[in-house]
């Protein structure tokens, strides 16, 4: 390739600009970005299963979640609306969590029931240490696709958000 | 030229001084910082936009048709006066407000009680912040309904979206900065939107927010986007945009179809194509061939201009006090809201994003939140910076454009009713209420 003295200079201030951009934009991404474990998160102590009654949930407000016990299954659930993130209560005369916001609903699992989410609610990773239910809020996992109904049941009364 | 041989050239500018007042105008102090006399004459008037740094924003004369408050209705007048306007109220604001979760709400307080004039401030502030989205909006779809944004003007189309998006960004980061209720789930509704980004949306969304939730950096980022960032990055599109009005041309339209005239730039390598008159003979002009229809029109623009100074500036400066005294009396009659203070385990029924985006609310209701949040919204943007190069129809009155202005019509209407209903008819649950019933109304 034969570049002259001219052609050097206008390609290589282009392509110094191009590499100078780039670790700008870098440098600015990285100053920026949120540093791993400053999300906050970690392994909160939940308490004995037999604590949570059966086909109810209880808030922890440690770890932000509920816990809910469906049928001898136990659930951490995140309270965030895997919709648009609005604080999800749980209503304990339908036995289900219902969206203050644009009214998704799910039923004791975290599982869609119905409503513009578009999947049951996210869970925290739960374990069982020495006979106590630890959840580790820094595992988010995603919800359940829409369509799983493994722990569908019919509410139990009327809902808590209505007109 | 210095000032005494100015003065000899035009001895009726200076009239030997009699009272204080003229010879104070007339000592070299006052011209030095003013360098030409207010004169009554059309060189004075010229030297007025020249020589005066305000007005060289202005050309020195203006087609006489843009004196009429039709033509325009001001509307890029009044964004700017608008965005003065928040500069200004802002500014007083900075001097009593804390970006920090465990202050910014008692600040919020302490302007409505222990600041003087705080709570008015706040009050314009945020009534021109909602005036500004409205009025961009009617601003971007008169130029299109006027064909303003064909040739030679597509590029100040592209910066005018530009300024749109920025309008809309500069009003959501201050929505969060009350630090209440009604902007914490607001903003928590609004940057959850951006989780439906494929691949790049929770790094997106997390880089906003400076985590995963809501909480002292994003209430940090959202005040430096809001007071530096977004007023640096609008000064400078604003700057482009006012230029490139000047340097395209005010509008001309040509009586027999066909875009505007005056500023017929050629492109490099394009044909030149020689009008023939009626009786075939063919009719040139000393520096270019162009048809007849151009030369009226470039003759007629020459005889209708007027001086900036005083007719045009005049009309602005009554409608930037206009443009004020709505702002001011909105301000009086009716206080910016500040809800309890932000409680992330509480959501409120309903939580609305602010209603610029509670169109994109209801529909993400209805539609897949890929298609809903992230899909037709950035199609929007993207099929407005790319409409000026899209729509290759040259004429600009709207019996020639009939699909585009339906297509754009229908575009308004689609985005009015979905604000209209996300806004007045939804309730808890976002189930449907009419407002004749409960409304359900934060702004």
């Amino acid at each position: 390739m034969n570049l002259n003295r001219r052609e050097l200079l206008r390609k290589g201030w282009k392509l110094g600009a191009t590499v100078l951009g780039v670790a700008l934009g870098w440098t600015a991404y990285e100053a920026l970005r949120p540093l791993a474990g400053t999300a906050g998160g970690g392994s909160v102590t939940l308490g004995n299963p037999a604590d949570f009654k059966p086909g109810t949930a209880t808030y922890v407000n440690q770890g932000r979640l509920w816990v809910a016990n469906a049928g001898g299954h136990f659930f951490a659930l995140s309270q965030r609306c895997p919709h648009l993130g609005c604080r999800v209560p749980f209503c304990h005369s339908s036995g289900r969590f219902e969206c203050p916001c644009h009214g998704s609903v799910f039923d004791l699992g975290g599982e869609y029931v119905q409503g513009p989410a578009p999947r049951g609610m996210d869970r925290f990773e739960l374990r069982l240490d020495n006979g106590t239910l630890v959840a580790d809020t820094s595992k988010l996992l995603p919800g359940p696709d829409r369509g799983t109904r493994d722990f569908l049941t019919p509410p139990l009364g009327p809902p808590c958000t209505r007109s | 030229m210095d000032d005494q041989d100015r003065d000899q050239l035009e001895p009726d500018t200076y009239p030997p001084p009699t009272t204080l007042w003229q010879r104070v105008r007339h000592s070299e102090v006052w011209r030095s910082a003013f360098r030409h006399p207010q004169l009554d004459t059309p060189r004075g008037r010229a030297l007025q936009s020249f020589s005066n740094f305000f007005l060289h924003v202005y050309p020195v004369k203006v087609p006489a048709r843009v004196l009429r408050f039709r033509y325009s209705w001001r509307l890029g007048y009044i964004l700017t006066v608008l965005f003065a306007i928040l500069n200004l109220t802002g500014m007083y604001l900075m001097f009593f407000y804390t970006p920090s979760v465990a202050s910014a709400y008692g600040d919020m307080q302490q302007l409505r009680t222990g600041v003087g004039f705080g709570q008015l401030v706040r009050n314009v502030h945020r009534w021109s912040a909602h005036l500004m989205v409205i009025v961009v909006v009617v601003h971007l779809a008169r130029v299109f309904f006027a064909g303003a944004y064909k040739r030679p003007r597509q590029f100040n189309w592209v910066l005018g979206v530009g300024l749109l998006v920025a309008t809309l960004a500069f009003s959501f980061t201050g929505y969060l900065l009350p630090w209440d209720q009604l902007s914490y789930w607001a903003v928590t509704v609004g940057t959850n939107l951006v989780n439906y980004v494929p691949v790049l949306g929770l790094t997106l969304r997390d880089l906003l927010l400076g985590g995963t939730q809501i909480g002292q950096a994003t209430l940090l980022r959202f005040y430096a986007l809001h007071v530096f960032v977004l007023p640096a990055a609008l000064t400078v599109l604003l700057a482009l945009h006012i230029w490139r009005v000047r340097k395209d041309g005010f509008a001309v339209q040509r009586p027999g179809g066909g875009a505007f005239t005056e500023e017929a730039t050629m492109l490099p390598g394009e044909p030149i194509h020689e009008p023939v008159a009626a009786d075939g003979e063919r009719r040139v002009r000393l520096l270019g061939v162009v048809d007849r229809q151009s030369v009226t029109a470039e003759e007629r623009r020459v005889d209708d201009a007027v001086f900036t100074w005083p007719h045009l500036v005049v009309r602005h400066a009554v409608v930037g006090l206009a443009t004020a005294a709505a702002a001011l009396t909105l301000g009086v009659a009716f206080a910016a809201p500040l809800r309890d203070l932000a409680n992330p385990q509480l959501t409120p029924e309903p939580s609305k994003a602010p209603w610029y985006f509670v169109g994109l609310q209801e529909l993400l209701s209805h539609l897949d939140p890929l298609v809903a949040g992230i899909l037709i919204p950035a199609g929007t943007i993207v099929a407005l910076i790319l409409l000026p190069y899209l729509d290759r129809n040259p004429a600009t009155e709207a019996r020639h454009r009939k699909v585009a202005i339906l297509l754009f019509s229908a575009m308004l209407v689609a985005a009015s009713v979905l604000t209209v209903v996300g806004e007045f008819f939804r309730g808890p649950g976002w189930r449907f209420i009419p407002p004749w019933r409960h409304l359900y109304v934060d702004l």
